[in-house]
């Protein structure tokens, strides 16, 4: 009879404590005078970088928007950007984005910050990669190729599957084979299966920094223009539907390609990692 | 209350499985219903009590006519009890409170129950502690509490210790004798010689005989009695 | 071996640090799973007795559809769903997409199939006896249907606390239609997913625990409800 009233009890304080803290959250929200919200498409990368946590608040604060962000694969935020589903888009896939500027999808994309890509893999690089080619990635991925390495692939449309492919493509080559793993996984997992399977894969710095903690991998090819990683901003038509939130895709657009908000971004990962995730690249007004 | 059958038939997917012409039990009987298994014994019990209805002919309850049974002056005990999720108290009163009984009045006659069938220690007991033979004990109790003038039983103490049964025995015949008229379905042809008045015999559903019980189960005219009653498997 | 342990050195710290993200992501995962086993319950339970105590012509046909969406794909219901809320969808100027309000609608579709298919099990079985006890001892009809309500009380407390649990541990339809947005439709299940697939390990088994507590408790509560059981 005891217990049961201790359990009904401790279910009890659990139920009521999150519920207030639930709406201690709400609350706090409304304290920084909310005039709307807006709906941000970006990569799982951008996400995990943590840099976005880490920025919006300040885009909130200045502005009065919430933001709504959803972190997909890069194919599937441009096809939220074509659907109407979002209202603008962090995407880093400089072609997909020329290309749905060009359809009309949007009026116009800008460059907003970039990082780079690192081809990574085990620790005492069994296949010698980094011997071979420690700043060249055509040179690194030709000879994955030619050694059959375990490569473990996005294969999910990502702007680093797109880089992945483009870089195969200049090589023209077409990989497939046991060695080549299409996982169709977010990088934090593909970089996990790399570490499990001992093999090689093509990651954004952002993303390496953040995991390579617990793994027992390295960089071994880095530094070549090729892993460029360029993102760009795109606000969506509004013409498309009417949820579209037009005014608040403008207001962000502006913040992210402001001054202030470029020298945040260059700022961030300084603390944590002693050396900055990304470099702004906005255009100066 | 007096019951009288009337050309009751029960089918079920073509197959008939009681077919009663007619029967007529007098206020205060108290009727033993035997028979093989299958013949339709718990079907007529059934369809009298309003659990089943026939699919030809009525029953009149009463002299008067009455053809729906007058379900709160009659009740029913089955094989196995089921007692509501509560006390053996909260059991009893059940059918006193929906009968709009006064509280004293209920806590009177709980403790007029308990005494004559032994539950007075088991009253603030939980349903679920109970072995079957206390548990019958508080069903019978609990049937017994606004007095019924009709108490139907089916093969109420098959699963009772000799005890508790010759408990159970003493109670019905006293509630017979204070006027309530009584059909009980029964495996135990001692047990019917025992308690009853009145034995009816079924077989496949029909009447074989029906007659004053000690005659018919010490000196049975029909051939099918005299085998049933010898033990043999009537076909 | 180790990460584990780390990431059980991690989660301890983290719990008892009261971490304000952590608790409101637990208390969006209660909330939202109360609500949709609430309005469930409310659709499910007069349903399933409704089933359980009538016949009629489609009776055989609706019990195997509800029988077949007891074992709704969460997915599946999330995408569906999902196909009318968002912008392009027939509902789409509700503006429900990415709301908590959607998780709970998805939610209901998937736990009021399980509560209804349970109910009625229970009724089937134990609501002929209880009628019978109920008529020979002079109940009227609504006096009938109260009595098969406390009679069955304890099988019908198991059947929402099916639901509660299956609600809580649902990850793909919130995930969907929720989007796991920071403070907005985080909830425990989605987050976890989430802190895997960034390789947070420590993070991730510190809220699998509060999961994993929170089931504890709902499940024992209903252990210790149905300890005391009847015998027909």
């Amino acid at each position: 009879m005891f217990k049961k009233k201790l359990l009904t009890l401790g279910l009890a304080i659990i139920v009521i404590m999150s519920l207030f803290v639930g709406c201690a959250a709400e609350k706090k929200k409304e304290a920084a005078k909310i005039i709307g919200t807006i709906r941000l498409a970006t990569t799982t990368s951008t996400q995990d970088s943590g840099l976005l946590d880490v920025i919006l608040p300040d885009f909130t604060y200045k502005t009065g928007y919430n933001v709504d962000v959803i972190a997909v694969g890069s194919g599937e935020a441009i096809k939220m950007g074509e659907n109407g589903e979002a209202d603008v888009l962090l995407v880093h896939s400089p072609q997909a984005e020329k290309d749905f500027v060009a359809a009309g999808h949007s009026p116009a994309r800008y460059d907003v910050m970039y990082n780079d890509f690192v081809i990574i893999g085990p620790k005492n690089d069994p296949a010698g990669i980094k011997a071979a080619a420690p700043n060249n990635a055509q040179a690194a991925f030709k000879k994955i190729y030619d050694d059959k390495v375990t490569f473990i692939s996005r294969a999910d449309k990502s702007g680093t599957n797109t880089k992945e492919l483009s870089i195969w493509t200049k090589l023209g080559l077409v990989p497939s084979g046991d060695w080549y793993i299409e996982s169709g996984k977010g990088m934090g997992d593909v970089i996990t299966m790399t570490n499990e399977k001992l093999g090689y894969t093509l990651s954004d710095r952002a993303t390496w920094l953040n995991m390579s903690a617990n793994t027992d991998l390295a960089i071994v090819t880095e530094g070549d223009k090729d892993l460029f990683n360029q993102y760009g901003v795109m606000v969506v038509d509004p013409k498309k539907n009417a949820q579209i939130n037009a005014a608040g895709a403008l207001a962000f657009q502006e913040w992210i390609l402001s001054a202030d908000t470029q020298k945040l971004i260059g700022q961030y990962g300084i603390e944590k990692y002693g050396k900055a995730l990304f470099t702004p690249n906005a255009a100066a007004k | 209350m007096n019951i009288i059958i009337d050309r009751i038939t029960k089918e079920y997917g073509g197959r008939k499985v009681l077919d009663v012409d007619s029967l007529d039990l007098n206020e205060g009987a108290f009727c033993g219903v035997i028979g093989p298994n299958g013949s339709g014994k718990s079907t007529l019990l059934n369809i009298i009590a309003g659990l089943a209805e026939a699919t030809s002919g009525q029953v009149f309850y009463e002299e008067y006519g009455m053809t729906e049974p007058p379900l709160k002056r009659m009740t029913m005990v089955f094989q196995t009890p089921y007692l509501l999720r509560t006390t053996v108290e909260k059991n009893i009163a059940y059918p006193l409170k929906l009968r709009g009984w006064k509280p004293q009045d209920i806590d009177n006659r709980i403790r007029e129950l308990a005494d004559e069938l032994g539950l007075t220690d088991f009253l603030k007991h939980k349903n679920w502690s109970l072995s079957g033979g206390e548990a019958q004990k508080v069903a019978l109790a609990r049937a017994l509490s606004f007095r019924p003038e009709l108490l139907l039983l089916d093969e109420p103490t098959a699963n009772i210790d000799p005890a508790t049964t010759a408990e159970i025995e003493r109670m019905l015949k006293k509630t017979n004798e204070e006027g309530t008229t009584v059909i009980v379905v029964t495996h135990n042809l001692v047990q019917a010689k025992r308690l009853c008045k009145e034995t009816l015999l079924l077989n496949k559903g029909k009447v074989v005989e029906f007659g004053p019980c000690e005659k018919m189960l010490k000196n049975p005219e029909n051939e099918l009695t005299q085998r049933f009653i010898a033990g043999e498997i009537l076909i | 071996m180790d990460v584990i342990a780390e990431g059980f050195k991690a989660a301890i710290a983290l719990l008892l640090k009261g971490d304000a993200q952590l608790y409101e992501i637990v208390g969006l995962s209660l909330g939202v799973s109360l609500c949709s086993v609430a309005i469930s319950t409310f659709i499910g339970v007069p349903l399933g007795a409704l089933i359980g105590t009538r016949d009629f012509k489609f009776k055989n046909a609706l019990l195997r559809v509800i029988y077949t969406l007891m074992s709704l794909p969460p997915v599946i219901a999330g995408l569906l769903v999902f196909l009318f809320i968002m912008r392009r969808g027939p509902l789409g100027s509700l503006e429900l997409a990415y709301t908590p309000t959607a998780m709970v609608i998805a939610q209901v579709c998937l736990v009021t199939p399980i509560i209804t298919g349970l109910t009625y099990n229970i009724v089937r079985e134990k609501a002929d006896k209880v009628k019978n006890i109920a008529v020979t001892l002079g109940a009227g009809k609504f006096e009938v249907l109260k009595l098969l309500l406390s009679e069955l009380k304890i099988g019908i407390l198991a059947a929402i606390v099916t639901g509660m649990g299956r609600s809580l541990s649902e990850v793909g339809a919130v995930m969907i239609v929720g989007g796991n947005i920071k403070g907005k439709t985080r909830v425990m299940t989605t987050y976890i997913a989430q802190l895997k697939s960034m390789g947070d390990y420590s993070t991730a088994i510190a809220v699998g625990i509060v999961l994993m507590v929170l089931a504890f408790l709902i499940n024992s509560f209903l252990y210790n409800y149905q300890q005391r059981d009847e015998r027909l």
